[in-house]
């Protein structure tokens, strides 16, 4: 996708943003974002995701011991620093029921909605994000926004259900402009105002809406429901348009930065994953600070990750499966190498959230991050054991720094924790052999 | 009864609006069939119907392939808020531009009494003309009045008659009669169901021009001629005399070659520092490039295809084929020398660097691919719990993969499918992971025979030779244009289905408009059956509770 930058820069002159112009990659490099005061209301609590592919490697990433005060492991130790705000979720299992073991999919959907998917890439219900997000995004401009960070539009683990993905931002630019680009008003600006064009593109929308009971007639089923999900969708605009005449509450004080000058290289190689995870990263922080958008999705690779370290001729995916287990190691080193970049990588989303005061504490704080993948041991399209980490204290709602054995629960109960713990009222989730009622209590205050 | 259906909808037509509601309901008419218009339809569309020059800007939702085709997960997939929101905010900008002075006095055709105020006449006019270009049928009554009173209170509250107008315009251009082509059939005899001539003339336009029906082919839809086998006729061979003909088969070739998906292929810049950023682009632009070349302008054999070895290459390609650019313009025509080896789209650099690893070959891939794209065999998925050590360890005795991959040859429930890929594969071993021409791997010659099915054939050309001659492959063309015209899965589709286009095609010596014209003018192509009313398996579930 092409950018027209004049046009860009044109809505960011006519918007308040333009009155900062640090540079783009200076400001998301350098700035640690200048904490305020917050003005006194309550902070919303935030959802995130981190999909990761290819798992980790077991030897190498579960703790010896469970609950608080495990020695750190190899794998896990990128994500030192942010321990007492994290959970990690080992020995979770994942039943089939009578659908088959989709490599590569089955522990995705599963760890996502709680439910064994009856079809290779298609979830059988609302992703745990959409979930979150009905619940909890009203008053945000964007009720979810996902990106992905190798630049492939098809990779987004956020859905509606079914065939439907949520498209993701695919660029740290496309990003941008999504979030701060034009019909972006700077909340702390003094000049705030409701923009009079939204009203007028209100009008546009109700017309559009009172076409429905026609477009529904002498459906099908099936298009029945996608063209119901199409009318849902012109809905949901209309919620953000109502949302952005209001002025946003303000949770933090963050600069946004201007425009950046050009794109990034977005593709799989790992030397630019890395450079646009913390972009990216940076940039939904932003808009959860200003409150953009209280769900945050971001994807580094597919599952079966396509990711691949330069002069390495296999790369993650292909690695995981070919590469002989070392008879003395006891694992597959450079798979575990690349292990370690995933959670180096997760590590950075978590240092963006952290990096933003807001209130008594950080946005990590006042989050939740649902960090998870698609194979406990890639080689062999394992599932059970899927390593999920969640991080964030969900406002006090979520206690940190324990290693969860799971003990053979279903990996479900990871999801009704999360859920629980972002107020959402649901007793139990998950589906067939997967649905539980029991989170895990200890983690809940 | 069609008569009665067609000249009914003629009278109301000529009335000026369709009462399209009541018309549906009196003739029993069902949806059997919605697409979601893809990136190039919308594109195409908003070019013919307001002009080139109106700038498309934004982002579209990405399709999924399904029985490897694209086109099949338009008939599936809805749009989700995101994707709303991004067809929003074209709606404006293209209305904006459609309605501004620049272009106004092109697109607009009658004169408001005053550029400053209402006028219903005018806008009506407007919104009916686009409308029905937009939505490829007329608009009803009450769509059209919502609009001019829309474009009525905004002109008024504006000051601004043409303000107006672009409200109306938006309105229709993020309606979802314009986002999805909905196919709308009629009963034809007790449990048939036939399109309706709209339906007709959208299906055909699409398929055989990627774009919106033109006026003549929407005139031809309202006076009922595209429902007489003369007249259907008629129009389609005015549509494949048309250069625009490669547009639709472009986007075919593009959709089955999977050439769309190469935006997603990196490779490994240290191994391969050739290969540069637009290098992705230019390779699918070659394989376009030489199949419509073939099929259209020299009306070719498409079996040709698996060995010709004439190309369009540009200063990019040049480099890895080995071959001196000196040429005027960006692209050339060229011809390689036999003792290439190079045959076909086979060795082309899009199909050889689209099916490979990063900074390797994969015979595996390559066959899996070809399989399914060119014979229509999808390969199933690997079982769960394989030891792929042996392929992977260049350190051990095995120095090729030819050998590595040989040691599935052991095991039982993976030769099943490696017999029926590698073979395919293993004779590209020639071409590297880019598709450059090599002679060794790890310092061994490279063995590029193969055999199949009971027939031995070796290196790229053998393999050429070995599809040109596979009955499977030219079936396989007709089963996908099919598939692809009408929006299925092509697994599920019945030979019988696409009969009389194979036919024609075999007949003609496999020429791609013969299959074209055998499809689309066969009875079978416009009928359908009622679509399934009560949920169905595929109805999405709530999660608990």
């Amino acid at each position: 996708m092409k950018l027209d930058r004049r046009f860009l820069l044109r809505g960011m002159f006519q918007g308040s943003a333009a009155t900062m112009m640090v540079p783009f990659l200076d400001c998301f490099l350098d700035s640690k974002g200048q904490a305020l005061a917050a003005t006194g209301q309550k902070l919303p609590t935030r959802f995130n995701t981190f999909f990761f592919g290819c798992g980790l490697t077991k030897s190498l990433w579960v703790p010896k011991t469970a609950g608080k005060d495990y020695e750190m492991t190899v794998q896990l130790k990128p994500l030192e620093a942010y321990r007492n705000k994290l959970n990690v979720f080992s020995g979770l299992r994942i039943p089939f029921d009578d659908n088959p073991n989709y490599q590569h999919w089955s522990g995705v959907a599963a760890a996502a909605t709680g439910i064994s998917p009856s079809k290779q890439g298609q979830f059988d219900s609302k992703t745990i994000d959409q979930q979150v997000a009905d619940v909890i995004s009203r008053g945000a401009r964007y009720k979810s926004v996902a990106a992905a960070a190798s630049g492939n539009a098809k990779e987004s683990y956020s859905s509606l259900g079914g065939l439907n993905t949520l498209p993701p931002e695919t660029s740290p630019l496309s990003l941008y402009t999504r979030l701060f680009g034009p019909g972006f008003q700077d909340p702390s600006s003094p000049n705030w105002k409701p923009d009079p064009s939204i009203m007028v593109q209100q009008s546009v929308l109700s017309v559009v809406a009172e076409d429905r009971k026609r477009a529904m007639m002498h459906l099908g089923a099936a298009d029945k429901a996608r063209m119901d999900q199409y009318f849902t969708s012109v809905r949901e605009v209309e919620t953000q348009m109502a949302t952005q005449l209001q002025r946003p509450e303000l949770t933090a004080k963050v600069e946004i930065p201007a425009a950046p000058a050009g794109d990034m290289i977005v593709n799989n190689a790992l030397p630019n994953i890395r450079k646009n995870v913390p972009l990216m990263s940076r940039l939904g922080a932003l808009a959860l600070a200003t409150d953009q958008t209280r769900v945050f999705n971001l994807s580094i690779s597919e599952p079966g990750s396509q990711i691949f370290i330069p002069g390495d001729s296999l790369g993650y995916h292909q690695s995981t499966h070919e590469e002989p287990i070392d008879p003395i190691l006891g694992y597959q080193p450079r798979v575990a190498q690349y292990n370690v970049h995933s959670m180096e990588l997760f590590a950075m989303m978590l240092k963006e959230l952290d990096g933003v005061q807001e209130g008594d504490g950080t946005l990590l704080d006042h989050s939740l991050v649902f960090a998870y993948t698609d194979q406990s041991f890639a080689k062999i399209h394992a599932v059970d054991g899927l390593p999920i980490l969640v991080a964030g204290l969900a406002s006090g709602r979520m206690k940190g720094g324990y290693h969860i054995a799971g003990d053979n629960s279903t990996v479900s109960r990871v999801g009704l924790t999360a859920m629980k713990a972002m107020g959402v009222g649901v007793d139990s989730w998950g589906m067939n052999s997967m649905e539980t009622k029991s989170p895990f209590g200890e983690l809940l205050a | 009864m069609r008569t009665k259906f067609v000249l009914g909808i003629a009278a109301i037509v000529a009335c000026g609006t369709w009462i399209g509601a009541a018309a549906l309901e009196a003739s029993g008419s069902q949806v059997v069939g919605m697409r979601r218009l893809t990136e190039h339809e919308y594109r195409n569309s908003i070019a013919d119907i307001l002009g080139k020059d109106i700038v498309v800007q934004g982002t579209f939702e990405p399709g999924i392939r399904i029985g490897g085709l694209t086109a099949a997960s338009t008939a599936v997939l809805s749009i989700t808020p995101a994707g709303f929101e991004s067809y929003s905010k074209m709606a404006d900008t293209i209305a904006t531009q459609a309605t501004n002075e620049e272009h106004r006095k092109r697109l607009v055709s009658c004169q408001p009494k005053s550029a400053k105020a209402p006028d219903d006449a005018c806008a009506a006019e407007f919104l009916g003309h686009y409308g029905l270009r937009l939505f490829r049928r007329p608009l009803t009554a009450e769509e059209l009045r919502s609009r001019v009173s829309l474009a009525r209170t905004m002109a008024k509250s504006s000051g601004d008659f043409y303000a107006g107008l672009r409200y109306g315009l938006a309105t229709l251009l993020q309606s979802p009669e314009f986002l999805f082509r909905k196919e709308i059939a009629v009963p034809v005899d007790g449990k048939a169901y036939a399109l309706d001539p709209y339906s007709r003339a959208t299906r055909l336009s699409y398929l055989m021009w990627d774009t919106t029906p033109d006026a003549e082919l929407l005139k031809s839809a309202e006076i009922g001629e595209l429902n007489t086998p003369a007249g259907l006729e008629k129009q389609v061979d005015r549509l494949m005399a048309s250069p625009r003909l490669e547009s639709g088969m472009r986007a075919f070739f593009s959709d089955i070659l999977m050439l769309s998906t190469f935006d997603n292929v990196s490779k490994d810049g240290i191994f391969y520092p050739k290969w540069a950023g637009p290098m992705g682009a230019s390779a699918a632009e070659e394989t376009l490039r030489t199949t419509i070349a073939l099929a259209l302008h020299e009306n070719g054999d498409m079996r040709d295809l698996m060995v010709t070895r004439k190309t369009q290459i540009n200063r990019m390609l040049a480099s890895i084929y080995g071959v001196p650019f000196s040429f005027k313009g960006e692209w050339t025509p060229y011809e390689f020398g036999p003792e290439t080896g190079r045959t076909g789209i086979l060795t082309q650099i899009s199909m050889l660097a689209m099916f490979s690893h990063p900074g390797r070959s994969s015979p595996t891939k390559r066959g899996v691919a070809l399989n399914e794209i060119l014979l229509c065999e999808p390969t199933p998925t690997p079982p769960n719990n394989v030891d792929f050590s042996e392929v992977n360890d260049t350190n051990g005795p095995r120095k090729t993969v030819r050998e590595r991959l040989m040691a599935h040859a052991n095991d039982k429930t993976c030769a099943s499918c490696h017999n029926a890929v590698d073979p395919l594969g293993l004779s590209l071993e020639g071409f590297d992971t880019i598709g450059g021409r090599r002679e060794k791997e790890n310092g061994e010659t490279i063995d590029v025979s193969a055999t199949i099915q009971g027939k031995s054939f070796s290196g790229a050309e053998g393999l050429g030779k070995f599809l040109y001659n596979n009955p499977k492959y030219p079936a396989c063309i007709a089963r996908k244009l099919y598939s692809y015209a009408n929006g299925l899965n092509s697994e599920d589709v019945d030979s019988s289905a696409f009969k009389q286009g194979q036919d024609a095609f075999q007949k003609s010596g496999y020429r791609l408009r013969a299959l074209l014209k055998g499809l689309v003018t066969s009875p079978q192509f416009f009928n359908t059956s009622a679509p399934v009313q009560e949920a169905s398996a595929e109805h999405v579930k709530t999660a608990s509770p």
